[in-house]
């Protein structure tokens, strides 16, 4: 993975140093709280319902096992000995104190980490798929171009004060792992007619109040272009976009009210006038920033008889390699899933303990990599087949092996009002709820693929718009009710969910839920998900099920 | 009846309002019956720009013969987060926090699908 | 009169501000002017017959491509920050001064915090109007926070890409 060098090092210690400072002046009264708030969360520290959270950066997901130590020492030390992994694979401490986070920023800084741009109205913490150099289907490594971006959007001058917050999101695969569609940015590797490699550029997704697949503006943009491109892009939206609503400040509605056809051409135009020279990364840049990421893989048989007579032996091992192993580039090797989604647990909720236990096995059996994905579980990329059996026992042991990776117990959740100062309705409750109704491994396999994703507001962080069920938290005169809407979906199929019927109360969620799945089990189709029915037979037949008794 | 809130600048701590200091515990809060007297405070607390940030005032209900807050949030606030029971103010136990456990006001939302009509 | 601080060889001065600011109904006062966009373009021709030194002021909504034509004859250019949070004035100062070529003073006022002299200055900024008070010695400090920075900008600093390479 990606090491600091000298200069990556002394950015941070002076970012730690400065905010430091700032707190002191905060809290000597020199500055404030409207002066303050932007700066704190410009380090990733929100005020939230009990206490400040701090956001830690994870860059495209990727950590090792120093880094995620120092998480679980930090969980263990400054907060309630937990964090919370989100959708943008970040992680989240819901305890900390104010005082305390300067130094929390200097013991993250430590390991190369820290929070910056996490918050804001800026670019935030760029995602890549977690699959990245694991991966066969992948056209290059992603990671290199996230670290590109990474770098040239840490501290920009000219966007620390965008009309809104900002996402870009980066995949190299056919198979979208990365919700490219769903992203301020979302930019895909393609290959081009003679063989070289460039971006299709989507611009303009989002979810939150008005969701928004993002359309592509340019089809193919040579890689070494990367950086201006963007900066073209972010220019036309910090010079354009709206900031007189809060709710029309995303870029998404700037390229909805221009035309993606229209907005495209400013870009272009602001391109063209651009010194591209200036912005673009040289080659022995790119060069520097790839030859990081070179994991040196063994040799081995792409057969594994170890791994074999353990699936024989252990219908339990059998199981969770169906569905939390998969494969790897490298002959011998597989990409295992560290399940956070044990039913009736807080989905996304890693104790530091946990995080002790994942580190361990990520320096022993993974090339000491290991990533956070946007379905808030974590995975070991480089395993070979003769460790899994290994692998899998400490997983167990640490409760880290549910059999679950994308099937309904699998759920997506953001902390909701059990925590969050914006939300409506709780979020995690709902997921324990229907987790626990399908807590039997055996149901859950039988029903499949079924991703369920739960937002307590309407900001969307838990991406209920494109959850196969969604599930949205709202405040109907003080009460939680939950709206309800089938077929969306995140990945290369990407669409938007579609309303249900009215808003259900608290309890009656887990009991529509399991409505549904049993309307899709009488009408699926010989290897049908839930979302391929669904697509078929329309929202009809489920709202049947639910609504039928509120006559 | 309205009590005052904020959280603490320096640790985040949700705290309340009692005759000019402010306290954890939801049940030491100084209850208002009075408007004009609650503006008064809030007005004061927001003066307090090195120990408290944003306080505001809620509205209050009763509950087994204690003042709960009105909204599911402010409860929560009160008491902590629902997912993790040990943590927050309703770890402390006693009867004030059974009392804002049971309490719902407006929040209550149990057994209404009866209510929601079928398009 | 508000304190005017002024990149000065590498660091922060304490400056005379010869210069008045105008708004749109207050007939103009002799010597230095600064005037908003309107103003600037129904009698900036006169007042610079006059001989006199002209800037002129942009709100966010301007479009400083409007004053591509002017630049030569025109003093100093003024950036008005309506909330500090209202970042195009950013992409404004560094499109004057690497797409328009403009050299001559390009000032903040109006909510100018120092928190944001360091973004200011590498944006293309070289003159201040602090709002929070500032000392020069304040100002100067926050601009040297960072031992490097990682992108090109309108300041010339050399990135890490760059210093890697040599």
């Amino acid at each position: 993975m990606y090491r600091y060098d000298v200069i990556d090092k002394e950015f941070v210690a002076d970012r730690t140093a400065e905010f430091r400072e700032q707190v002191t002046r905060r809290l000597a009264g020199e500055i404030t709280e409207d002066q303050f708030k932007p700066i704190r969360l410009l380090n990733g520290l929100y005020l939230q319902l009990h206490a400040y959270m701090l956001r830690v950066a994870i860059p495209y997901g990727s950590l090792n096992s120093a880094k995620l130590r120092k998480l679980a020492y930090i969980a263990r030390v400054y907060d309630k000995g937990y964090g919370h992994f989100t959708t943008r694979t970040n992680l989240q401490l819901h305890w900390i104190k104010l005082k305390d986070a300067p130094e929390i920023l200097e013991h993250l800084a430590e390991v190369e980490m820290h929070a910056i741009q996490t918050s804001g109205n800026t670019i935030r913490n760029v995602t890549a798929d977690p699959y990245a150099g694991a991966t066969a289907d992948e056209l290059d490594d992603p990671r290199v171009w996230a670290e590109a971006i990474r770098q040239w959007s840490t501290l920009h001058p000219e966007f620390a004060f965008l009309p809104r917050k900002f996402k870009i999101a980066v995949t190299a695969a056919a198979k979208d792992r990365a919700a490219t569609r769903v992203y301020d940015i979302g930019l895909a590797l393609r290959r081009g007619r003679g063989g070289e490699l460039g971006f299709e550029v989507m611009v303009g997704g989002g979810l939150g109040r008005t969701p928004y697949l993002g359309p592509t503006i340019r089809e193919f943009l040579p890689t070494r272009h990367l950086l201006s491109y963007l900066q073209a892009i972010i220019r036309v939206y910090n010079r354009h976009g709206r900031r007189d609503n809060i709710w029309k400040a995303r870029i998404k509605v700037l390229v909805a009210s221009l035309g993606a056809e229209e907005f495209g051409r400013q870009v272009e135009a602001e391109w063209e006038k651009s010194d591209k020279a200036e912005v673009d990364l040289p080659d022995t840049e790119l060069a520097r920033i790839r030859g990081w990421f070179r994991p040196g893989f063994a040799k081995l048989a792409p057969r594994s008889e170890a791994f074999e007579a353990a699936k024989a032996a252990d219908p339990a091992f059998a199981r969770w390699t169906r569905h939390n192993v998969h494969p790897h580039k490298q002959p011998g090797y597989a990409i295992v899933d560290v399940s956070l989604k044990v039913p009736g647990q807080t989905p996304g909720d890693m104790s530091w303990e946990q995080m002790e236990v994942a580190a361990d096995l990520a320096e022993r059996f993974s090339l000491d990599d290991i990533r956070v994905t946007y379905q808030q579980n974590l995975l070991l990329p480089h395993v070979r087949l003769d460790d899994l059996p290994a692998v899998h026992k400490a997983l167990a042991e640490a409760g880290l092996a549910t059999p679950n990776m994308e099937l309904i117990s699998d759920i997506i959740a953001c902390p909701g009002l059990d925590y969050c100062a914006l939300a409506n309705a709780r979020a995690i409750p709902i997921a324990q709820q229907i987790a626990t109704r399908f807590a039997d491994d055996e149901r859950a396999e039988a029903v499949g693929e079924l991703k369920i994703k739960i937002s307590g507001c309407i900001n969307a962080c838990g991406h209920h718009h494109v959850g196969h069920i969604g599930i949205l938290g709202v405040d109907k005169k003080g009460e939680e009710f939950y709206q309800l809407t089938l077929g969306g979906s995140g990945e290369e199929d990407a669409a938007l969910g579609q309303m249900l019927g009215p808003a259900l109360p608290a309890d009656k969620v887990a009991e529509a839920v399991e409505q549904m799945v049993e309307v899709y089990m009488r009408e699926r189709r010989d290897g049908e998900r839930f979302l391929d029915t669904f697509r078929r037979t329309g929202v009809a037949p489920f709202k049947e099920a639910v609504y039928a008794d509120a006559h | 009846m309205k009590a005052l809130t904020g959280n603490r600048l320096d640790d985040g701590e949700a705290v309340f309002w009692k005759d000019g200091r402010w306290v954890a515990r939801f049940v030491d809060a100084t209850i208002f019956d009075d408007e004009d007297r609650a503006t008064e405070a809030e007005a004061k607390a927001k003066s307090q720009l090195t120990v408290v940030v944003d306080p505001y005032l809620i509205d209050l209900i009763e509950s087994e013969g204690l003042w709960a807050p009105l909204s599911y949030r402010e409860r929560v606030r009160a008491l902590g987060p629902t997912n993790h029971p040990q943590h927050g103010k309703q770890a402390l136990g006693g009867e004030d926090i059974a009392a804002l456990q049971h309490a719902h006001g407006a929040a209550r939302s149990t057994g209404r699908v009866a209510l929601i009509k079928r398009k | 009169m508000p304190t005017l601080i002024r990149a000065h060889a590498g660091g922060m001065v304490l400056a005379n501000d010869a210069f008045t600011h105008v708004d749109d109904d207050t007939p103009i006062p002799p010597g230095d002017v600064i005037l908003s966009l309107t103003r600037f373009q129904a009698e900036g021709e006169r007042l610079l017959g006059e001989g006199r030194a002209v800037g002129v002021r942009l709100t966010t909504a301007d479009e400083v491509e409007a004053l591509a034509y002017d630049l030569p004859r025109i003093a100093l250019v003024a950036l008005e920050f309506p909330k500090f949070r209202d970042g195009r004035h950013y992409s404004n100062a560094r499109v004057l001064r690497e797409r328009l070529g403009f050299t001559r003073e390009v000032r903040a006022v109006g909510d100018v915090l120092r928190e944001q002299a360091g973004f200011m200055l590498r944006c293309g900024f070289d003159a201040f109007e602090p709002a929070d008070g500032s000392t020069p010695e304040a100002w100067d400090r926050a601009t040297r926070r960072f031992r490097h920075v990682y992108q090109r900008s309108a300041d010339g600093r050399t990135p890490a890409f760059v210093e890697r390479g040599s």
